[in-house]
């Protein structure tokens, strides 16, 4: 629907302007992140369930908040009519839909992934739990890109709960799958790493995944006729 | 850059129960073109493709020299849209959107912007979600004046404003109008803003164009006539009559064709002309639109 060259200055403004707009839901996010992670600290079994269901609903919640806000709050709240009346393409505004929600979303993202994986790190710490714990974290990203193509793409409500439900869903379904893997399951309790072959696999179709998501939301965005 | 400003030829987009059909519209530089249609009728629809936010069906659009929608993103430098439906962020100030807008427009006037402020009585640090709506239609209007557009697009953006907030952004665009560089587009279903500020008229009913000239010659060719007839007189065949009202005796006709001759020609065959009124821009749509109506039923 647009002939011109991509605007990446105008792509950036309009990734600023969301970050603007959901500062302190992220900067909030990441405290609650890396309390659930002390619990971790405590060194049980339980507590490191606990603290992986507490991160998951923090990672997840935060990547659904925002593509709420992004995508669905915009239509909803029918500031997508002032955003389009200034010189932006479908694609200018695509990418800064995908990009301002995964660079917002990589900062808790980060946080608390790095923070997990060190305090696995930690001496004594159970080290097999590395590769799980990547995989299971690269998989809320998946997760994540699925819900900002469903916010993006549909700007519905109803559908981008569908993708929340599936995607919680299909997280804890993935969990247990990953977990009672010939290639992981092994390892995952003791003290050394190991990455073998099936999480490295894992791992990249994981990326693999998230690209094609990320591929298909702009496809489907560009056969759009109508934007508002 | 020709005279033209905007130029829609057979425009036609087709939804499951509405049909915008074969649009052909020319707004030429300066001109100030009134839109006016029912709720529902393919005005924001029209303005929509104009503005490349909807791809038509079929049919080419030239804005401002440039392809819609291939090419809106240059056309959207130069177009200052205002709409209806439009909000801005409620938890963002009004100094906050300024300053977005005036980082994507290098034409972006401040001074203009700051003027806007003090008349409109806005205050720069409140947030939006704060502002009353006719504050909130003033400050879209501001973001889309101070950026100093070539064409101005203004949807709707007097409905729900009370007397007041209406007469000051009327005032506003009243003063805009002076620079014969810029062109608008306004439309509305409120004819009477549409009569205030307009030089030319589009009626728009069911998807179509149903008229499109200068206002003036439109005021001029509407009239209604006031008869008397009494029972042994037979009016004559008159041109362009659209409707007749009243009763037999004494009958009330919408003409729009008006012809001073009419007049002489009713009072030969024994008629009496009791008046010959003018008619305000909401009668003369009114009239159009039901008289195509009956003619073209939905």
């Amino acid at each position: 629907m647009n002939s011109s060259p991509t605007n990446y200055a105008m792509v950036r403004r309009l990734i600023l302007k969301d970050w603007y707009l959901n500062r302190w839901m992220i900067i909030g996010s990441v405290p609650a992140g890396l309390a659930s992670l002390a619990i971790i600290l405590t060194g049980k079994q339980v507590a490191f369930l606990i603290s992986i269901i507490l991160l998951c609903m923090v990672i997840i919640g935060v990547g659904a908040q925002l593509a709420m806000a992004t995508t669905i709050n915009e239509r909803k709240e029918q500031t997508l009519a002032f955003i389009m009346s200034l010189p932006v393409s479908w694609r200018e505004y695509t990418a800064a839909k995908i990009l301002a929600n995964l660079i917002i979303f990589l900062i808790p993202w980060l946080a608390i992934t790095a923070g997990a994986l060190g305090i696995l790190l930690l001496p004594g710490a159970t080290h097999g739990l590395i590769p799980f714990t990547a995989i299971m974290a690269v998989e809320m990203l998946v997760t994540t890109c699925l819900i900002i193509a469903a916010g993006v793409i549909t700007e519905s409500q109803a559908w981008l709960t569908v993708a929340i439900l599936c995607s919680s869903l299909g997280l804890n379904v993935l969990g247990y799958v990953f977990a009672h893997t010939h290639g992981i399951s092994p390892q995952m309790w003791g003290t050394s790493v190991h990455w073998t072959a099936t999480a490295c696999t894992i791992l990249l179709a994981e990326f693999l995944a998230a690209a094609l998501v990320l591929a298909f939301t702009f496809f489907v965005q560009s056969r759009k006729t109508d934007f508002l | 850059m020709n005279d033209v400003c905007v130029r829609l030829e057979g425009v036609s987009k087709r939804y499951p129960h509405f049909l915008l059909d074969n649009i052909s519209l020319d707004l030429p530089v300066g001109s100030i073109l009134g839109f006016i249609g029912a709720n529902g009728a393919g005005k924001s629809t029209t303005i929509r493709i104009l503005m490349g936010l909807v791809r038509q069906d079929s049919g080419s659009v030239q804005v401002l020299g440039h392809a819609m929608p291939a090419e809106q993103t240059a056309a959207k430098l130069d177009i200052g849209y205002v709409s209806e439906d439009m909000r801005l962020y409620g938890a963002a100030t009004l100094a906050w959107h300024m300053n977005f807008v005036a980082s994507i427009y290098p034409q972006w006037n401040q001074s203009y912007a700051d003027t806007l402020v003090r008349r409109f009585d806005l205050k720069p640090q409140q947030k939006i979600k704060g502002l009353s709506h006719g504050q909130r239609v003033k400050a879209a209007l501001l973001l889309a004046l101070a950026r100093e557009p070539r064409l101005l697009i203004l949807d709707e953006p007097t409905t729900g404003l009370d007397p007041v907030a209406r007469r000051e952004v009327l005032a506003e665009l009243m003063a805009v109008l002076a620079d014969e560089h810029r062109t608008i587009l306004f439309s509305s279903h409120n004819t009477l803003d549409v009569e205030q500020i307009s030089d030319r008229i589009a009626f728009i009913d069911r998807g179509r164009i149903i008229a499109l000239e200068e206002k003036e010659d439109l005021l001029d060719r509407w009239r209604r006539v006031r008869l008397v007839v009494p029972p042994t007189a037979v009016l004559p065949q008159l041109p362009g009559i659209v409707e007749v009202g009243g009763t037999e005796r004494l009958p009330v006709l919408t003409t729009n064709r008006f012809d001073p001759a009419v007049v002489s020609l009713c009072q030969d065959r024994g008629a009496t002309v009791q008046s010959v009124d003018s008619m305000t821009l909401e009668e003369i749509f009114v009239a159009n639109v039901q008289s195509r109506r009956e003619l073209q039923p939905a």
